[in-house]
């Protein structure tokens, strides 16, 4: 963007007079945020001020009528209009939605851990021509974006007999979300330590005994942070449950139904007030464990 | 991590056990043989079924004349790729998708390096800063358009920013005005690119020593020296990586917010290859069209990829 010179200089111009009584540490700090100071500290908050905004406009909205919205667009309502809340839920049936989102989230979940964790298990003791090229597979798999076979899916879906059905995304999710998974857990579960094994093995333990007491207590954060990424993954699916599980009001997910407030008069104080009661589950989510999402969210990206 | 693997692997191997009574060793052997490779079958085959047969099916569709589900296929070779070829449509969303990455990742990765790094030395407010980044990764695509819808439209936000500054004759539909549809999708890819990446880049650097870094400083290295000259070379790889991923969302994932928002309109002035593969097996209900685009998309998305690895090679990694 631009150079950045001047920047710590006022924290070495001080340097002799902090003397000993300051700490080196805490001059280091301080030098630190004056070099930030200059032209990255306004930039990363204007950046932030950019995503705010919309986020903003979106909470406020909310609360308006059409009119209110278009005249005092950043203002706070004049009058605080829940009863958007109550259109949009009964309007969308988003009760039903997110219910169905959370069915099929579940599911998926449940079957992407059964088939990825056995799976992990292995490769992390294996070391051999075939189990590399299976890790080999999955890792060109994880780069290959689910798009790209959109249509061949739905297709599927229609020989399977299940368009139009919640079922065939419980059983398809998993299939997307195998490959990042797998590689994941197989990291976490390298990290058990051989001797633990050996004596386990010694003590007579099998593999289904040696997976459920031994690889997968130990692994446990990585199946926590594979469990987040890919439960938010899910929830937040859209294109194919669009196309495959479709628009039918008992039995689309909370991202489809989302949008059907969309008219060609639409109140966007209830469209806005959809948006936020949609996106509630995860926030309340995140306010719970931010920590542990951050975690696994950046997890999944580290993966290469 | 390869390390652990590889100890692992010898530990267990049968000539490395000590000679124990039969029926224990037996056991032992079986517990890590390569019979344990069983364990991988249902993932792979789930895999194979539900991704793999798809994306192969897609090569077969291209060669095939399909007008809509309900109808037979049937073979016609190469026709769809002449057909797809001709087409002026074509050449406006490949001319758009192209236009798409080459603004959205040269401007994205750099700018989301130097933020990340500047979040990796935690300035004040960094919590809120990397919670507010963040929030676009926690966003579903329908969630994002639904925003922008309300943001970009007539009487939307934007355009009431703009009056309230009074840059009123600035103000117009965004998303209806063939000259602005796509750069406002671009927009929308940034907005929630940069942050989000810039997270993943702040958590990678935290793994950077800081004496490395503290070291050049004491030298008299500027901020812009340290993270292009000192930082950058250090995590490569990870940007390679990243930078990988996000060229493939981008190239690939547009279709989603397109149908939300421009239907690649108006004319073709925001249709990218991926809605195209969208519209033309949904709208227009010729599947066999819509594959050859898909394939192409598949073809770009790999050569985009050996283009990246190639311009980010550390030097280093030669040597070694």
């Amino acid at each position: 963007m631009s150079v950045h010179t001047p920047g710590h200089t006022p924290g070495h111009a001080r340097d002799p007079r902090a003397g000993r009584s300051a700490g080196t540490a805490r001059l280091a700090r301080r030098s630190r945020r004056a070099g930030a100071g200059l032209i990255a500290t306004p930039l990363s908050w204007l950046y932030a001020l950019l995503l705010a905004a919309p986020l903003y406009y979106l909470v406020v909205s909310a609360l308006k009528t059409n009119i209110e919205i278009f005249n005092h667009p950043f203002a706070l309502p004049a009058h605080w209009l829940w009863a958007n809340f109550r259109t949009a839920w009964q309007t969308a049936d988003l009760g039903q939605a997110l219910l169905n989102s959370l069915l099929i989230s579940v599911v998926a979940i449940v079957l992407t851990l059964g088939l990825a964790m056995p799976a992990a298990f292995a490769l992390a003791r294996l070391d051999n021509r075939l189990s590399r090229l299976v890790t080999g597979t999955f890792s060109v798999g994880f780069l290959i974006p689910p798009f790209a076979a959109l249509i061949p899916t739905v297709i599927l879906a229609i020989k399977l007999h299940m368009f139009y059905t919640r079922e065939f995304q419980m059983l398809f999710l998993p299939a997307s979300a195998l490959p990042l998974s797998v590689l994941l857990l197989t990291q976490f579960m390298r990290t058990v330590p051989p001797a633990l094994v050996e004596s386990a093995a010694l003590d007579g333990a099998g593999n289904w005994r040696l997976l459920v007491n031994v690889f997968i207590p130990i692994a446990m954060p990585g199946v926590v942070s594979v469990a987040i990424l890919q439960l938010l993954t899910f929830w937040n699916e859209y294109l194919f449950s669009l196309t495959i599980t479709g628009t039918a009001p008992d039995i689309r997910t909370a991202q489809v139904a989302l949008p059907t407030l969309v008219s060609d008069a639409t109140d966007f104080g209830v469209l806005t007030a959809g948006t936020v009661l949609t996106l509630l589950p995860v926030y309340v989510a995140y306010s719970l464990a931010s920590r542990r999402m951050q975690e696994a969210l950046t997890a999944g990206a580290v993966k290469g | 991590m390869t390390s652990t693997s590889i100890l692992a692997g010898t530990r267990a191997a049968p000539e490395s056990a000590p000679p124990a009574a039969g029926r224990r060793r037996r056991r032992r052997g079986g517990l890590n043989t390569p019979r344990l490779l069983w364990l991988t079958v249902p993932s792979l085959v789930w895999f194979a079924v539900f991704s793999v047969g798809p994306l192969v099916a897609m090569f077969v569709i291209a060669t095939l004349r399909w007008k809509g589900l309900i109808y037979d296929p049937s073979y016609v070779g190469t026709e769809n790729i002449r057909h797809v070829f001709d087409d002026q449509l074509f050449h406006d969303a490949l001319r758009n998708s192209l236009v798409q990455v080459a603004v959205v990742i040269p401007v994205m990765i750099p700018l989301a390096f130097m933020l990340g790094y500047h979040l990796s030395t935690k300035p004040r407010g960094y919590r809120v800063l990397s919670i507010l980044y963040f929030s676009p990764g926690l966003i579903s695509i329908s969630v994002t358009g639904m925003i922008f819808y309300g943001v970009l439209s007539p009487n939307g936000g934007a355009n009431g920013l703009l009056n309230s500054v009074g840059l009123d004759s600035l103000a117009h539909s965004w998303l209806a005005d063939p000259s602005t549809a796509l750069p406002s999708l671009i927009a929308i890819d940034l907005w929630r690119g940069i942050g989000w990446t810039a997270v993943l880049f702040a958590s990678r650097l935290a793994s950077v020593p800081g004496d490395v870094i503290e070291a050049a400083r004491i030298d008299g290295a500027g901020r812009f020296r340290i993270i292009w000259q000192i930082t950058f070379p250090m995590v490569k790889d990870y940007v390679r990586t990243l930078t990988m991923l996000q060229f493939l969302w981008t190239l690939f994932t547009s279709a989603a917010l397109i149908l939300l928002l421009t239907k690649g309109g108006p004319g073709t002035s925001s249709t990218t290859l991926s809605y195209l593969v969208y519209e033309k097996a949904f709208s227009q209900s010729d599947l066999g069209y819509s594959q050859v685009v898909g394939v192409v998309l598949l073809l770009i998305g790999i050569a985009g990829m050996l283009l990246i690895r190639a311009l980010l090679r550390s030097p280093l990694e030669k040597i070694r």
